[in-house]
């Protein structure tokens, strides 16, 4: 029997989550023989086929359980840009994520979630239709809880109340969208354009407003991004994840299939949906970069840029014009390596040093210097300098709005630059100039800690300067832009 | 022998023996005899899903003379379900319900009373005559009732009490209507009651029945015997009471809706009806978050997914999937609500009470009946994959094809308000303190899991309870005006 | 992958630099990474020399670099080339201090960005560069960590990085209008496109901190003196240059002109005569340096052949205000009488270049250029001689003053060197760049026109030295009655953390247990039943 690719993609993260749950707390080396095995596996799957898919090759699985309700797994150009960045920082988180935990209790429910979360983020990148990426989005949804609360103290159990506390409304929505919508059209497939048929414009409009705050809610669009600020009080591997490849990703990738593969450009313009999606976008790259500024703890800082950073991904799809839509699918890729290189870094300065607030930071520069080395690049990736990763994003967003006759764009940019500047840069003069605080000790004598963190920066330095190159996100991104806008 | 009459009689056979024989043969014996019914609840099903549907006529008469059994489609599908509930919850008494541990009393009457439940529920299941039907819930509110006394408790003989007195009255109603039906067309079997010519008392008969059904369904506002019975009742009693019982009478008014008088429907009796069922949701789920013993919050929960099968009645006159999916809702209800209840009944017994402040760290001690109540609370919130999510999904998808999308709206709130009041008990649990208890071994634990992860599985593998569903159901009619 | 298209040289000169700098960070190399720096600005002199001007392109670097050369860039290649090769040797000496291998890693950053600069022929590679340089030399600022330097940084980083901004849309704007990256397209569509003011608006901005176009100048006369010597020289000298740069290559003909006249003259006469104000002799040279900068944006905004010639003014200013800062620290190392007569000597000479001396080559510069401007401005540029003879002769003063180290050896040969290039360069390429005769030059009148603006200056010069004006802080216009306010803001908690859960659950527990009461009283729901029977019979015989 052959397993079709998709399938077989989804169970290198599957299996290992199905066999953890019942691994022994001491069977560490079989455990983590798994998640690193499956973890390759799908990176080495996923080169095999990136050539393939780049040549216009797609990869179908699918079955119809019912008339109506179709699982459809499909490997195209979109889903492999999002399956191989979860892959390949899934690979580093779980290189991390074991040196991270070492010993520490409820490892088998940490790594079985783990990979469960992971097999659900896999699933939602190769979802062929709406239902089908409904299915993964809401067992994202459920595999992430226990990892947010895994410490099980109480931030931990609240931010996983919290976490829930939007979650389920918010998924409520969006199940209301998709029946409301498939009542009318029948099963949407994203690689087939949707016949809206008799539905009203008013009615497409409103489902669109709340698929958009399903798929917001994850991408902590303002005002559904509560729960993120809340959730760094999960281990650091957890946030890492959630903010750089699974959860925020996944909205994020869920408002790019909505626009581009449900609704559609045409529709979009049609429709007027594309302004009220970027004003959105804009407000919460604004209002996440002033509230990051007031944060005192590395993490919640973190998190704020996150709520502001992943919107310059809704922001690039919305403004509906090839170059604002290769912004935002490189900065998919582009934030999910910066991101996961930060909280990297601010997992080690906690997990090496003991230090938690922006405080602490001062002179840790010189004694973990790969650490800060990464933390300033990943830093100075965020504020969009060149030549990092968040440079290249940046320059195609505002080339972007330009040619989508929104010049404002430019404004909100230049604005969040500045804001991003104005709280990264004190963290970097913290940890350079100032002078060490005595009672904190530093060292980073944990290779398996800092070799995934400077993998992740230098991918996103090369990402940024490399951008030109064939095979460099961009590339990717622009191929995308390309099947979309030319015939 | 036909595998009908085996549903029938081993489990009422069973129930003799194990009142007949000593403790330790009578267990054997009851326990030989669910094996029995559960292979030819299989069978059964075997049979309907390959096309030849079992029927017989009781001593070779066909009705109207004679009394029809059947199974279609909805029949096996409740029958395996039962079947599944049942062997787990007698596995799980199997320890439980010893006579060393649940007192003599209890262990004497728990095998008799619930392989007699078993047979009432199965003769329910598989009769196609509105009489035999009556005898058939009848028989089961008898075991029901029993089963929730059978711990003697005040509370628990008050609450059976209650309970006894809304099904007598159920009960009588639902004999009135019959009555009126037969003497108005002389017949009681279902399919000659759907080719019959209309009478002027056929919508009197149809209120009648329906509001009897409705209180021993425990439909809002007749539930207020449920929460203190299936909370008294010992923890496999609870399950077999909450996630089988109310079933049997729901079943009978499906069939007597969809497939014995659809033409009496009329949209505002189904409107008053789905009324009833969105506030019981409402109702249910408040009631839930309101209670701080486990056992009573599984209760309510009980109250708020019977109102779910309700609220989907104005849609089955408009829309094919609405049938198929409030059976899927009733079927994952079933097994969620078993796997809840045996584990509830496991830590009950391990920490002593089901109070939640008791509860809190149990998951460290016994993290896979926590998982399994995890699972059956997704099942119950109707998250995906669980068989919850896609009945919840088809009623949805249903209601906007009919246009009637306000009958979506209880499927997507009852959906947040379960998770709500679920997620207090699972926080209680999976809090980090914990105190050491002793744990049943871990094939004990199995026993909800299994069942939380059929109700999972349901969704997952929906292809074929669908294809075995299909088997007679029936076509959706349009209200005649 | 193509790594590169075309001649080699212009991406090795600016790779080379970064090598050294990344060597810099190798155990081995660090306590020697002083010692590389004069190597690093090479492969950049000899591109200037040779003069390649064959397109590179590097196709998969960033978005698609692409580098080339024009004469006018050419020549500020050189220069910068040159400058940094002569201020590398000087800081060898810093070998010995704390943090060298930091000081020269960014230093070479610094340096490769300032050589992208005029190599750049895209506008993203040129955005890149001028970020390159001008966040990199942040570091030469506050190589120090003195209290003076580390307040001097933040004000540099945040009026570079507003400087960023501005360059980054306006760019972006003439991308778009031109619908290519390239920068001579990108001008010309700035010229005629709708958004094309706005982008020059945020151009001339964003160039025109980085040049020290007054207003925009403040962070200058605090982050020239604040950084050690050699990055002082090579700041004022070198780095300014940049923004000169991308005003000639992006400002199209005319644009944003008579704003850049009136702003250059307030800076070439408001800035000199601050300068009087000052104490220390390096911040009255970065005065000085607004002052010249802003004759020389008077000559962009001017236009025309003045425009075109600004490069050659600008060569001699970067060499001889490099040679200027250079002598400050000499001074400081100067141990006796003897060297610190010598030190003052040269710098006399340099100062007298700067300020447009006959012969020098400041005068052929300002020569070269005036015949070019409107007689207005043309006397605008000779009677700027005289506060700038006056704010440098205030300068030798101050430097006179400045205490020794008695330190053995004076690196005199370096400052002596830049000079002698300052004399000498304008006068090799004064046929090239003018098209007249070098006699021109030393006409009577020529020389007659040099020697009076330096003369009244250097009068006026000798009576503040009798009656000095009083001492005001550096950053003029930061110290006017502007405060920082550091708060952190406040936000309303959320409605949703003002509910008491508690409070809500008794609530909800009350209600519940209250309308269960409520159905079993008086077996209401017994009542109900019948009830119920009768509403659905009424529904069904009805049919409703």
């Amino acid at each position: 029997m052959t397993v079709p690719l998709p399938v077989l993609l989804l169970l290198t993260s599957l299996v290992p989550a199905a066999v953890t749950f019942f691994l022994p707390q001491e069977a560490h080396r079989l455990r983590n023989a798994l998640s690193l095995g499956g973890a390759l596996l799908k990176v080495a799957l996923i080169v095999a086929m990136l050539f393939a898919v780049a040549g216009g090759a797609s990869y179908e699985a699918g079955l119809t359980p019912a008339p109506g309700l179709m699982l459809l797994l499909r490997i195209d150009a979109l889903a492999l840009l999002f399956v191989s960045l979860s892959a390949i920082l899934w690979l580093l988180t779980t290189i991390y994520a074991i040196a991270y935990f070492g010993t520490k209790p409820q490892l088998s429910r940490f790594f079985g979630f783990f990979s469960l979360c992971v097999a659900a983020t896999t699933g939602i990148a190769l979802s062929g239709s709406l239902f089908t990426f409904f299915i993964f989005f809401e067992l994202l949804t459920l595999s992430t809880w226990p990892l947010v609360a895994h410490k099980q103290d109480a931030p931990s159990l609240a931010a996983g109340r919290r976490y829930l506390l939007y979650a389920m409304p918010c998924s409520a929505a969006l199940l209301w969208a998709i029946v409301w919508l498939e009542s009318a059209t029948g099963p949407v497939i994203f690689a087939a354009p949707t016949d809206f048929g008799t539905l009203a414009p008013n009615a497409q409009r409103a489902i669109f407003a709340l698929l958009i705050v399903g798929m917001g809610m994850k991408a902590a669009i303002v005002p559904l991004h509560g729960w993120l600020p809340a959730a760094m009080a999960a281990p650091a591997p957890v946030s890492a994840l959630l903010h750089a490849v699974a959860v925020v990703k996944a909205g994020a990738f869920g408002v790019i299939r909505v626009v581009h593969d449900v609704f559609g450009m045409d529709r979009m313009s049609e429709l007027g949906l594309g302004l009220p999606l970027a004003a959105l976008a804009s407000v919460t790259i604004l209002w996440g970069s002033v509230r990051a500024l007031g944060q005192r703890e590395i993490k919640k800082r973190l998190a704020y840029s996150t709520v502001s950073q992943v919107s310059y991904i809704v922001l690039g799809i919305s403004l509906i014009g090839p170059f604002a839509v290769i912004g935002g699918l490189a900065h998919l890729i582009h934030q999910g390596l910066m991101k996961i290189t930060l909280f990297f870094c601010a997992g080690i300065y906690d997990e090496r040093a003991g230090v938690k607030r922006i405080e602490g930071l001062d002179g840790l520069g010189p004694r973990m210097p790969w650490t800060s080395t990464c933390f300033s690049l990943g830093a100075l990736g965020m504020i969009g300098l060149p030549p990092m990763a968040g440079f290249v994003s940046k320059i195609y967003l505002g080339l972007g709005g330009l040619q989508s006759g929104a010049p404002w764009v430019l404004a909100v940019l230049a604005a969040s630059t500045l804001l991003n500047a104005a709280y990264f840069l004190p963290l970097l003069y913290r940890l350079w100039f100032r002078e060490p605080a005595p009672e904190v000790q530093g060292d980073e004598r944990a290779p398996a800690l800092v070799a995934p963190t400077v993998v992740a920066a230098l991918g996103a330095l090369g990402v940024g300067a490399l951008a030109a190159a064939p095979v460099s996100p961009l590339a990717w991104a622009t191929l995308l832009a390309e099947r979309a806008w030319l015939p | 022998m036909n595998a009908l009459v085996v549903l029938l009689t081993l489990p009422l056979g069973g129930a003799l023996a194990a009142v007949a024989f000593p403790a330790g043969v009578a267990r054997g014996a009851a326990l030989a005899a669910a094996a029995g019914t559960v292979a030819a609840a299989l069978a059964v099903a075997s049979e309907v899903a390959a096309g030849a549907p079992p029927r017989i006529a009781l001593g070779g008469w066909p009705p109207p003379l004679g009394i029809a059994l059947a199974a279609d489609g909805l029949s096996a599908a409740l029958l395996v379900t039962t079947a599944a509930v049942m062997a787990a919850v007698l596995l799980a008494a199997r320890h439980t319900m010893a006579a060393g541990l649940a007192g003599p009393r209890i262990a004497f009457g728990f095998w008799p009373l619930a392989l007699m439940l078993w047979a009432a529920l199965n003769a329910v299941f598989v009769s196609r005559d509105l009489f035999n039907l009556y005898v058939g819930i009848e028989l089961l509110s008898l075991a029901a009732v029993g089963l929730v006394a059978i711990g003697g408790k005040p509370e628990a003989l008050a609450a059976a009490m209650r309970y006894m007195l809304f099904a007598l009255a159920g009960s009588l109603l639902y004999l009135a209507g019959v009555a009126l039906i037969y003497a108005a067309h002389g017949a009681l079997d279902i399919d000659l009651l759907a080719s019959r010519r209309p009478s002027g008392t056929d919508a009197l008969a149809l209120a009648l029945m329906t509001a009897g059904l409705t209180a021993k369904t425990a439909l809002f506002p007749f539930h207020v015997w449920l929460p203190p019975a299936h909370a008294g009742a010992p923890a496999p009693a609870s399950a077999m009471l909450s996630a089988l019982v109310p079933k049997a009478s729901f079943v009978i008014l499906l069939r007597l809706w969809t497939e014995a008088l659809p033409d009496e429907a009329s949209p505002a009796a189904l409107t008053l009806i789905g009324a009833l069922g969105v506030a019981a949701v409402v109702w249910g789920s408040l009631g839930a978050l309101a209670q701080s013993r486990v056992k009573l919050i599984v209760a309510y929960s009980t109250v708020a997914q019977i109102g779910y099968l309700f609220a989907v009645f104005p849609l089955l006159p408009l829309a094919q999937a609405a049938w198929s999916g409030v059976i899927f809702l009733a079927l994952s209800h079933a097994l969620a609500k078993a796997a809840m209840f045996l584990a509830v009944g496991q830590w009950m017994a391990a920490a002593g009470g089901d109070r939640l402040e008791e509860l809190r760290g149990l998951a460290q001690a016994m993290p896979m009946s926590a998982f399994a109540f995890a699972l059956a609370a997704v099942t119950l919130a109707g998250l995906p994959p669980s068989g919850g999510f896609l009945g919840k999904y088809m009623v949805m998808t249903a209601a906007f094809t009919a246009g009637q999308w306000v009958w979506a709206l209880p499927m997507a709130l009852g959906g947040l308000l379960a998770a709500a009041y679920l997620y207090r008990p699972l926080a209680a649990l999976f809090a980090r303190e914990g105190a050491s208890v002793a744990a049943p071994s871990r094939a004990r634990q199995a026993v909800p899991l299994a069942l939380a992860g059929g109700g999972i599985a349901l969704g997952l593998a929906s292809a074929e309870p669908l294809a075995l569903l299909a088997n007679g159901q029936p076509p959706i009619q349009a209200v005649v005006r | 992958m193509t790594l590169w298209v075309g001649p080699l040289l212009p991406l090795a000169a600016l790779v080379w630099p970064l090598l050294i700098g990344a060597a810099a960070a190798l155990p081995g190399v660090r306590d020697r990474a002083m010692r590389l720096l004069w190597l690093a600005p090479l492969p950049a002199l000899w591109l200037a020399l040779a003069g390649e001007s064959a397109a590179t392109l590097a196709p998969d670097l960033l978005l698609g670099v692409t580098l080339g050369l024009d004469p006018g860039r050419r020549l500020l290649l050189g220069m910068t080339a040159a400058l940094w090769i002569v201020a590398g040797l000087a800081a060898q000496p810093m070998a010995e201090r704390p943090r060298a291998a930091i000081f020269a890693g960014f230093w070479c950053l610094t340096l490769s960005g300032n050589l992208a600069v005029f190599l750049a022929q895209d506008v993203v590679t040129f955005y890149v560069a001028f970020a390159a340089v001008s966040l990199a030399a942040w570091f030469l600022v506050v190589h120090e960590r003195t209290d003076a330097a580390l307040a001097a940084g933040r004000v540099y980083i945040v009026v570079a990085l507003a400087g960023e901004v501005c360059l980054l849309v306006g760019l972006l704007i003439g991308a778009h209008a031109a619908g290519a990256t390239a920068i001579a397209e990108v001008r010309a569509a700035l010229g005629t496109s709708p958004g094309g003011p706005l982008a020059v608006a945020l151009l001339t901005i964003g160039f025109g901190i980085k040049a020290g176009l007054v207003p925009l100048h403040v962070w200058l006369p605090l982050a020239h003196p604040a950084a050690p010597v050699p990055a002082s020289a090579v700041l004022s000298g070198a780095i300014v240059k940049a923004g000169l740069a991308g005003m000639l290559l992006f400002l199209p003909e005319g644009a944003a002109g008579p704003a850049l006249i009136a702003l250059g003259l307030a800076g070439a006469y408001g800035a000199a005569l601050w300068a009087l104000t000052q104490r220390n002799p390096k911040t009255v040279l970065a005065y000085s340096t607004v002052s010249q900068m802003g004759l020389i944006l008077m000559l962009v905004g001017a236009g025309g052949a003045a425009r075109e010639a600004a490069p050659y003014v600008a060569l001699h200013h970067g060499l001889a205000k490099g040679a200027l800062f250079l002598l400050v620290g000499a001074m400081l190392a100067a141990g006796s009488r003897r060297q610190r007569a010598a030190c003052l000597a040269l710098a006399a000479v340099a100062a007298a270049s700067v300020a447009g001396a006959p012969l020098s080559g400041g005068a052929l510069a300002k020569a070269a250029v005036k015949s070019e401007l409107p007689a207005a401005l043309a006397q605008a540029l000779s009677l700027s001689s005289v506060t700038t003879t006056l704010a440098l002769g205030w300068f030798l003063h101050r430097l006179a003053r400045t205490g020794g180290a008695h330190r053995s050896a004076l690196p005199l040969a370096l400052p002596a060197v830049l000079t002698a290039l300052a004399f000498a360069a304008p006068w090799a390429l004064w046929q090239d760049w003018t098209g007249r005769a070098p006699v021109y030059a030393l006409a009577p009148d020529a020389l007659r026109a040099a020697l009076w603006p330096v003369a009244a200056g250097g009068l006026g010069a000798l009576i503040l030295l009798r009656f000095p004006l009083p001492e005001k802080p550096p950053g003029d216009l930061l110290t006017l009655p502007l405060r920082w306010r550091r708060a952190t803001p406040r936000w309303p908690e959320l409605p949703a953390r003002a509910i008491d859960a508690a409070k809500l659950a008794a609530a909800l527990r009350n209600a519940v247990a209250r309308g269960e009461r409520a159905l079993l009283r008086r077996q209401a729901s017994a009542a109900l039943l019948p009830l119920l029977a009768l509403a659905l019979f009424g529904l069904l015989a009805g049919r409703f």
